[in-house]
């Protein structure tokens, strides 16, 4: 909001730079927190009036909590495949979906489509006792499947979006394919495909994320420790040493956070830019 | 050889909630002849596109037939009726490169890589997407307006189509390309000796490109004829409104007897034009004597009595000039009778200082159009 | 239906068919499931045994299932209205002509991508009650209003104490606003410009242009988020089941529905009961949902549609 008044205008700017200063370091204080602990030795995590830095950086604490944990690299690779899986398995089930709800005209579609948005508002604590008795009947607890095979459902909130982003793409082009030839299937594959690459990407980031954060699905439908997802197995090293271990506890966390943190740096844009249309019907 | 024949043609839109059904096209009926290139005119929301559309099988048909060489293909898929569209917005697939996009339906249809090659370079070299720069190799959004639209043409030609058809193809052009593109189509239809549908809202387009135009208005067509029938005798109203620019100057007025003269006298004023009949149209006349009816006069049909040798005395009348616009050739003349506006095309190249001036103005009787003013139509 | 019509449906439906399929097994199925087995006594390891009513009679006697309510509605009633205040405080300010904005963004964005798991136990640490970086730098202030006051004013020992463990996962949560704020970001960038500089020859200042122009034009998104974040609290389970090493915090602070329904189901093995409180759960939450879009309605301006 420019201010006629250039003084107004001058003063109002300066206000909000201190502001956004202010809030930057609260919102940053907790990483670096996070970061400086878990290079301290384990005396100066608990010194009292706290250290801001650790007199000389522990590096050492990383592979130590890695080891700690258990079989970290083992919960990496399980945490990595299942968000492949879930990525892979959103992209083509959403994308088919939202195709059969955006360029296609048939009979009930929109309230098919409502009650694909209603369900949104069934979040998994409602519905896990009995999909946890469904999966049980099908022997697949203890396994990875509970955790993958619904990603080939597609999910109602990426549906949603790729659903948006199909809308957007010109009538004039499927009915050209029409003309030229292209049945659906053809059409949704060599023409609607390729140009949602952005919104594919999109959903592919969120998925990742959603798969790599989830916690209560591998808690409740995993069983042995060597299944265990980086999420499940750091929560696991936390209630068994009882939160003592501050500076390892830390190194762990980081650990779990940087690979977020450099996808978002990698595809900053997209992302940005895919949460911003999540709120514009 | 590709004859579309239209019949009773209907298209119901089923209105949202709590409001009716939108009728979008009413009983449309006529034939495509083959080779002909045929316009679709009117105002928008008037049902052409639809009418095109269903044409093209895009739009499902309510009732009534469409049958493409005798075969009825109301429930034919796009794919499978052999014809091509030209949309208003090019649709070329952004993603493909030129080549693609025109190769492309081919590519569908399995035809032999190298007679794609062949029949692409052909219309490319037709189009002249090939000289002064090779475009083919190009993406879309590196191509002009013009460009583009050459492409999309070309998507069509190199199917070598039934029957082409185009929606509004000109209208997202600059005025000079717009011009150029309109004498190349008709440059194309004769090199193609093809079957073309051409949907427009520009009645230039219409009369410029068509050999016959179908003018429709809220759904239903209006008249079907060659563009010089359409401009010199109108079916009805509308139609004498809607083609030609200034448009038509319409009277309503009184039909009379006087002795053996038919007398028509402007309505609704005590210094009304009275214009004298005489020949076919005094006989035309005579017919409503005493009834009400619209005189139609095309601007250039009213003259400046002082540039005519002999103006008849019969055809003349007062009016006060009200504004003068030139445009280049020719000099627009608003004038004001007692009870009508009216528009007179005077070959003047410099606006005469006459505003406000009340001169004598001779009309050409026997270009006149006479209407029935409750139904529009033409007498 | 004509034959082109019945040919649409069919592809259409094939399309959707992986979402079908889904909802069916995954949504449809567990609702109607969880209904019979609420009327059940089911422990999994045996057929479920029709009850009737009584899970749903202890559940109002169960003093426990009233607190993880109250928890469960206290927690969104406080956390919406914070967090929606903050994320828009931050893209009002984002939204303002200084330089690096770019960096602002993503120090406001990232703690919101930080899994549950990081979070929890990270806010675990900061939270703590003696060397917590959150007490650390609430010393100073303390301190200031002590000398002045007089008082003798401390920080809480948050996660131990049962009136201060909400208020710590609300922090948490706060510092997560960071997904909301790019969505009001770029519901504030859709406004146009003309519009303040229309307000500003009307002589509307700051303020007056935020409340007159900016709220009602940002309504349609602050509706859209308000309502995903009541969904999201409402089943908020991860960050406090961390923050108390699996548990339920001092008192039972941090029991909400969703921690109830998960110790109910995977601690006691009662499905039936858990069942009832699953069904609990999704009845509050569409209630609450209908709650907003009713409010919503009439006060959501959306610009010319």
């Amino acid at each position: 909001m420019p201010d006629a008044d250039p003084i107004a205008r001058h003063r109002n700017r300066w206000f909000a730079v201190i502001l956004l200063v202010g809030f930057s370091i609260v919102f940053f204080l907790p990483f670096a927190w996070m970061v400086s602990t878990s290079l301290k030795p384990l005396n100066e995590t608990m010194s009292l009036p706290p250290r801001w830095l650790p007199s000389e950086p522990q590096w050492q604490n990383y592979p130590d909590a890695m080891r700690a944990m258990g079989p970290f690299w083992l919960y990496a690779r399980n945490s990595l495949m299942l968000a492949l899986l879930n990525v892979v398995g959103t992209v083509a089930s959403s994308a088919l979906v939202a195709y059969g709800f955006s360029r296609i005209e048939w009979r009930g579609r929109d309230s098919v489509f409502l009650l694909l948005l209603a369900t949104m508002m069934i979040p998994f604590p409602v519905v896990m006792v009995p999909v946890y008795t469904l999966f049980r009947e099908l022997g697949w607890i203890g396994t990875f499947k509970p955790l993958w095979v619904p990603a080939f459902l597609a999910g109602a909130f990426n549906v949603f979006l790729l659903r948006q982003f199909f809308l957007s793409i010109p009538k004039d082009l499927t009915e050209a394919a029409r003309m030229d030839g292209c049945g659906e299937f053809r059409i949704f594959w060599q023409i609607i495909l390729p140009l949602a690459k952005p919104a594919l990407l999109t959903v592919a980031l969120f998925q990742f994320m959603a798969t790599w954060n989830d916690f209560l699905g591998p808690l409740i439908f995993l069983v042995r420790q060597e299944q265990f997802t980086l999420a499940l197995g750091l929560q696991n090293f936390q209630s068994v040493q009882g939160g003592t271990a501050w500076h390892w506890l830390m190194a762990a966390s980081t650990l779990v956070v940087l690979p977020v943190v450099f996808l978002f740096f990698l595809t900053q844009r997209t992302f940005i830019r895919g949460i911003s249309t999540t709120g514009f019907k | 050889m590709a004859e579309i024949v239209i019949d009773n043609l209907r298209k119901v839109y089923p209105g949202a909630k709590g409001q009716p059904d939108k009728v979008a096209v009413e009983g449309a009926s006529f034939t495509i002849h083959d080779k002909e290139f045929l316009v679709l005119v009117g105002p928008s929301g008037c049902g052409k596109t639809t009418t095109l559309r269903m044409i093209a099988g895009l739009e499902d048909i309510t009732s009534g037939s469409i049958r493409l060489d005798g075969r009825l293909i109301n429930d034919v898929a796009p794919k499978d009726r052999d014809l091509a569209m030209v949309f208003q917005n090019y649709a070329l697939y952004p993603h493909m490169t030129v080549y693609r996009n025109m190769a492309y339906a081919l590519e569908l249809r399995r035809v032999p890589k190298d007679d794609i090659r062949r029949r692409v370079e052909n219309a490319a070299k037709l189009l002249g997407l090939l000289e002064p720069d090779n475009l083919l190799e190009r993406k879309p959004k590196a191509l002009s307006g013009g460009q583009r639209q050459r492409v999309a043409l070309g998507r069509a030609i190199v199917r070598e189509p039934k029957a082409f058809l185009f929606d509004e193809p000109l209208s997202n052009l600059d005025a000079k390309m717009r011009v150029e593109t309109r004498a190349e189509l008709s440059r194309l239809h004769h090199a193609l000796q093809a079957t073309m549908v051409y949907v427009t809202h520009d009645q230039v387009e219409a009369m410029t490109l068509a050999d016959r135009i179908v003018v429709m208005n809220g759904g239903r067509i209006q008249q079907i004829a060659p563009p010089l029938e359409v401009y010199h005798r109108p079916a009805n109203l509308f139609v004498a409104g809607f083609i030609g620019s200034p448009r038509m100057n319409t009277i309503t007025g009184t039909v009379t007897g006087e002795g053996d003269r038919v007398i028509f006298t402007e309505k609704g004023t005590d210094h009304p034009i009275r214009l004298a009949m005489r020949g076919d149209l005094a006989r035309l006349l005579e017919k409503h004597l005493g009834q009400e009816v619209i005189l139609g006069l095309r601007p250039e049909h009213l003259a400046d009595a002082r540039d005519l040798t002999d103006p008849d005395p019969g055809a003349t009348f007062e009016a006060r000039v009200d504004v003068v616009e030139p445009v280049g050739a020719e000099t627009w003349v608003y004038l004001r009778s007692s009870a009508h506006q009216l528009i007179a095309r005077v070959p003047h190249a410099e606006p005469r200082t006459d505003i406000g001036h009340t001169l004598h103005f001779t009309a050409d009787l026997s270009r006149a159009r006479f209407f029935h003013p409750g139904t529009g139509e033409s007498l | 239906m004509t034959a082109r019509e019945k040919e649409r449906l069919r592809t259409g439906l094939l399309f959707i068919s992986p979402w079908l399929l889904g909802f069916a097994a995954l949504t449809l199925y567990p609702l109607l499931a969880s209904v019979w087995f609420s009327l059940c006594d089911y422990s999994v390891l045996t057929e479920p045994v029709f009850l009737g009513t009584e899970n749903y009679r202890e559940l109002w006697r169960d003093e426990v299932f009233w607190l993880a309510l109250r928890n469960t509605v206290v927690f969104a009633a406080v956390s919406i209205p914070l967090g929606t205040a903050l994320a828009i405080g931050l893209a009002v300010l984002l939204n303002q002509p200084v330089r690096g904005r770019g960096l602002y963004r993503t120090i406001f964005f990232l703690p919101s991508l930080v899994p549950a798991i990081s979070l929890a136990i990270l806010w675990q640490w900061l939270l703590n009650g003696s060397v917590g970086l959150v007490n650390e730098v609430l010393q100073w202030p303390l301190s200031l209003v002590n000398l002045v006051a007089g008082t003798s004013l401390r920080a809480p020992d948050w996660l131990n104490d049962p009136s201060w463990a909400l208020w710590g996962l609300v922090l948490t949560g706060l510092w997560g606003a960071g997904n909301a704020m790019v969505i009001y970001l770029a519901g504030l960038q859709e406004i146009p410009a003309e519009l303040y500089e229309a307000a500003e020859m009307d002589g509307a200042n700051a303020w007056q242009r935020f409340v007159n122009i900016t709220l009602p034009l940002l309504t349609p998104v602050i509706f859209f988020n308000v309502i995903m974040g009541l969904i999201g609290s409402l089943q908020t389970f991860a960050v406090p089941y961390i923050l108390t090493n699996g548990g339920d915090g001092p008192g039972r602070s941090l029991l909400f529905l969703a921690t109830y329904i998960y110790q109910s189901a995977f601690d006691y093995w009662n499905m039936g009961y858990a069942s009832a409180l699953a069904l609990v759960l999704f009845l509050l939450i569409l209630a609450l949902t209908l709650v907003v879009v009713r409010f919503g309605e009439k006060r959501v301006h959306y610009a010319g549609r």
